[in-house]
């Protein structure tokens, strides 16, 4: 019985051109904060934060997801992608609404531009949930790895919903609760429902083959998923009808059990792993976990000081969402790329002579000099960006913000190498 | 590791494809396929002119799979032109890390 599935003839461009539109807007990050560096002293609520937040979470870590995910979800669901077709429309009407949006919040014109912008990401984000779920539908045994990604999407559609709730609010001002609730949630269904989910899933299942790991515990992850989805739940009910009490500080704690069960599992992929040598990449990926672990530690001291009326937990979310948004999400994906983009073009570029020729080798086609200058760089913006949040210390905040276009630049240049480097041997 | 009889017939014909097949890396891996204990057998067909791999994955839809097969298919038509290569995946037994051969924990450092 063969059971190997070929990349499919339209996976090629609907993938790169996925990773291009996220290396654009990657770039495009450090000029927008340090454009915005005196905002970010202040609350979060306002124009340039909310465009420089969903540059990062849409236009850089959704778009690299989708992408990602049409590479990845024949592997982990173990079976052929529903559509190619609704893939491009999907990441055409995704982008062209990004644009408008991310523009609407920049100069902070909240009517038509920014209704039609969430209206095009809504609509694109549905139609790749519709692929997905569709796709999944043809898996005769379902299993936890499938339970994450689709109740990922579940919380991503959930997240644009409440969204563009959010943008028609700002005209028509019909939503019964405060703004800022409403913030709460939806960044938390995007937070902890979408990128949390969708990431323990898809780790989950690459980690243990990257690492060649001999143990999976499959029922750390079996805790996982309802003690997060639960926490998930409860956060909404809870605080959409009694805002943010003492009940939160127990939500929080059984979504950082979720956490930790999960880590547990990764833990022991790690531990029992063949391959003993960790590359930049996996570096990225265990940096990236250590920076979701401070940010889980930061976040029962938002609550704390939020609801003593304290103005720290203003600058502590702002600390919390970047260690989250440019920190977790932004390093995953820094070292993830080269685990999967080089997989791509080389089966494009090599799979035909392989075996009959020498040929290059994946990990041999993007640069691993300037990767780790990288990881060097990334680490340096996230230590000195999230500190001088913290100190409230400018001077940190510029450091941090010129790492970060260094590492942008490292990254984009990288993800050029490797698409571009074309030597047979 | 794959080993045949010296009374085989075709011993010799198996060892050259067994050091052709020497050569195909697991790309993500970049341990040869040998050395990782995929290949579980190796029978040449003389009459039809055939070359049947009987080989496993390290998981079921490895997700170099289709390059790890194509590979082995490339190898065996490019040293043995007048041959022509069937693989067959087989799940029985599981491959597990002890397949692995004393070279191959070198190369993965184990």
């Amino acid at each position: 019985m063969n059971i190997v599935i070929p990349q499919h003839p339209s996976l090629y461009k609907i993938v790169i051109s996925h990773y291009l539109l996220a290396a654009i807007n990657f770039l495009a990050l450090a000029p927008m904060l340090a454009l915005a560096v005196n905002d970010l002293g202040g609350h979060y609520f306002q124009p340039h934060l909310l465009a420089i937040t969903h540059t990062a979470a849409l236009g850089w870590g959704t778009v690299i997801i989708f992408g990602a995910c049409y590479q990845l979800v024949p592997v982990i669901l173990e079976t052929e992608l529903y559509s190619y077709k609704m893939a491009w429309l999907s990441i055409a009407l995704f982008y062209l609404g990004l644009l408008d949006f991310i523009y609407s919040f920049w100069v902070f014109e909240p009517g038509l531009h920014m209704q039609c912008g969430g209206l095009l990401l809504l609509t694109g984000i549905s139609l790749f949930v519709i692929n997905i779920f569709i796709t999944a539908k043809r898996i005769k045994k379902p299993d936890i790895y499938q339970d994450f990604i689709l109740t990922a999407c579940i919380w991503l559609w959930a997240t644009a919903i409440l969204g563009v709730l959010m943008v028609f609010n700002f005209r028509y001002a019909f939503l019964p609760q405060d703004h800022l609730l409403f913030l709460k949630l939806h960044a938390h269904a995007g937070l902890g429902g979408w990128f949390l989910l969708l990431i323990i899933g898809v780790s989950a299942k690459l980690l243990p083959m990257f690492l060649v790991s001999t143990k999976q515990k499959i029922v750390w992850l079996k805790w996982s998923y309802p003690l997060i989805n639960l926490a998930l739940l409860l956060f909404f009910i809870n605080t959409y009808f009694f805002g943010l009490n003492k009940l939160t500080f127990i939500i929080v704690f059984l979504a950082i059990v979720g956490v930790v069960c999960w880590l547990i599992y990764v833990y022991q992929c790690f531990k029992s792993r063949l391959r003993k040598k960790l590359d930049v990449a996996m570096a990225h990926t265990l940096l990236s976990i250590s920076l979701l672990i401070i940010a889980i530690i930061v976040l029962p001291f938002i609550i704390f000081y939020q609801l003593k009326v304290d103005v720290l937990s203003i600058r502590l979310t702002v600390v919390y969402g970047s260690l989250l948004i440019l920190g977790w999400i932004s390093s995953l994906i820094l070292g993830q790329t080269f685990k999967t983009l080089p997989f791509i073009v080389w089966t494009k570029r090599y799979q035909h002579i392989a075996g009959s020729k020498i040929t290059l080798l994946p990990a041999q086609l993007y640069n691993s000099f300037l990767l780790n200058i990288q990881f060097i760089s990334f680490l340096m913006f996230i230590i000195s960006f999230s500190l001088g949040l913290f100190l409230k210390l400018q001077l940190l905040v510029y450091i941090g913000v010129v790492c970060l276009g260094i590492t942008a630049l490292l990254y984009v240049s990288n993800v050029l190498i490797t698409l571009l480097k074309n030597t047979e041997t | 590791m794959i080993s045949f009889e010296i009374t085989d017939g075709n011993f010799s014909f198996k060892m050259k494809v067994l050091n052709a097949l020497s050569t195909v890396l697991d790309p993500e891996l970049q341990v040869n396929i040998i050395d990782l204990g995929l290949v579980y057998d190796i029978i040449v067909l003389e009459n039809s002119k055939k070359i049947e791999i009987n080989m496993t994955l390290s998981s079921t839809h490895c997700p170099m799979g289709a390059a790890i097969v194509n590979s082995v298919e490339n190898c065996i038509s490019h040293h043995f032109t007048a041959y022509q290569a069937i693989v067959n995946l087989v799940w029985e037994p599981v491959w597990s890390f002890e397949q692995i051969t004393e070279e191959g924990k070198l190369q993965l450092e184990m």
